[in-house]
């Protein structure tokens, strides 16, 4: 029987890396297809393809590690570096948006009014909803910090208890958010403050569903007793993306809704 | 293999999960938890709640202007002519406030 003489992971062949690859294709098509001709076949099929790309390829990496053990420590290590490596590209992503941002907001153009806020934009009053979000996502981020040590210390119900009320918070944010897009007197085709306010919000309110769906499918791995006290790396993986979240909004905060009000 | 830097050795102290903090941190979190944040959340609510109390429920004055409302391309969705929060009650189109029933 062959025994590899290594520590690290050779994968099994996978059809997922490929179907991933086909659904961005499909997506990106499908974008510009329903924006110029209407027809929403290709978004969909790319949405559909992509959503079950996920699922399988991440219930193999389940498997792989919580079933079959792969996941000897440089294994980790490795998925470690990858986390923080792909976190650290999401924080080059939102720079872009702060860069639009500021360039517009720290020298209004003439056609604005001179001025920032432009004329004729009410700002949201950033001590009303975005500051109950802002305590909303300190707070789920104290409450995630909860459920880490829980695991840690094997304690399973107050694991289950603060992991829910993480996403519970998590949730809270995401309705309050919407219903400030909806309550809002000013929209995204508002001119560049539209524009930054809601392409900025938005791809964060994106992350914030992201991490959500990250945090409930580890509630439910949790359920099933896949953590133990001293290996749970998707749970922190989750905890880190959850982190970048908050720290994410804490500038748009001060940014976008204090500062440019 | 044996000889490890002291970069890997403070790596390997931070990544790993059991990195040693008093047992009782759980219970600290969930203090920190119950007593803070979530009183926090609380106050939040509350003073949004009454601030929105405060509003009045006016619709803001339409000017047409130039820089507002852009439409350089129809919306894929509907008419073409309403952003996706859409609300009647606080965004004009590009003419004006719709009229109400």
């Amino acid at each position: 029987m062959a025994h590899q003489a290594h520590a690290y992971h050779m994968v099994d062949p996978s059809p997922w890396p490929l179907t991933g690859a086909i659904s961005a294709l499909l997506m990106t098509s499908g974008l510009a297809t329903w924006w110029h001709y209407k027809t929403t076949t290709l978004l969909f099929l790319g949405t559909t393809l992509l959503l079950l790309t996920m699922f399988q390829w991440w219930r193999d990496i389940i498997r792989e590690s919580t079933f079959q053990g792969h996941h000897s420590t440089p294994v980790q290590k490795g998925l470690r570096y990858g986390m923080v490596l792909f976190i650290t590209s999401e924080v080059f992503f939102f720079i872009g948006f702060f860069w639009a941002f500021y360039h517009s907001s720290l020298a209004p153009a003439i056609e604005l009014g001179g001025l920032w806020p432009p004329t004729g934009i009410t700002p949201l009053d950033p001590f009303e909803v975005p500051l109950l979000n802002t305590a909303v996502l300190l707070a789920s981020g104290v409450t995630v910090t909860w459920a880490h040590h829980t695991i840690m210390e094997g304690a399973r119900k107050p694991a289950l208890q603060s992991l829910t009320l993480t996403v519970l918070l998590g949730l809270y944010f995401t309705a309050l958010q919407a219903m400030e897009y909806y309550e809002a007197p000013f929209t995204l085709a508002d001119g560049v403050y539209g524009c930054t306010f809601f392409v900025a919000t938005g791809f964060h309110g994106l992350h914030v569903i992201i991490g959500t769906t990250f945090l409930m499918v580890c509630l439910l791995r949790h359920t099933h007793y896949h953590f133990t006290s001293n290996h749970h790396f998707g749970f922190e993986a989750g905890a880190w993306y959850w982190h970048f979240v908050d720290v994410v909004w804490l500038f748009l905060y001060i940014s976008i809704y204090w500062w440019g009000s | 293999m044996l000889q490890r830097s002291y970069l890997t050795q403070v790596w390997h102290q931070l990544s790993s999960p059991a990195a040693g903090h008093g047992e009782k941190s759980a219970k600290t979190w969930k203090m920190l938890t119950f007593l803070v944040a979530l009183p926090g959340v609380g106050v939040c609510m509350l003073n949004t709640f009454l601030k929105a109390q405060h509003h009045s429920h006016e619709q803001p004055e339409f000017v047409p202007y130039s820089h507002l409302r852009i439409r350089s391309k129809r919306f894929p969705w509907g008419d073409g002519n309403k952003t996706l929060f859409h609300n009647p009650h606080v965004n004009a189109l590009p003419g004006g406030y719709e009229s109400h029933e």
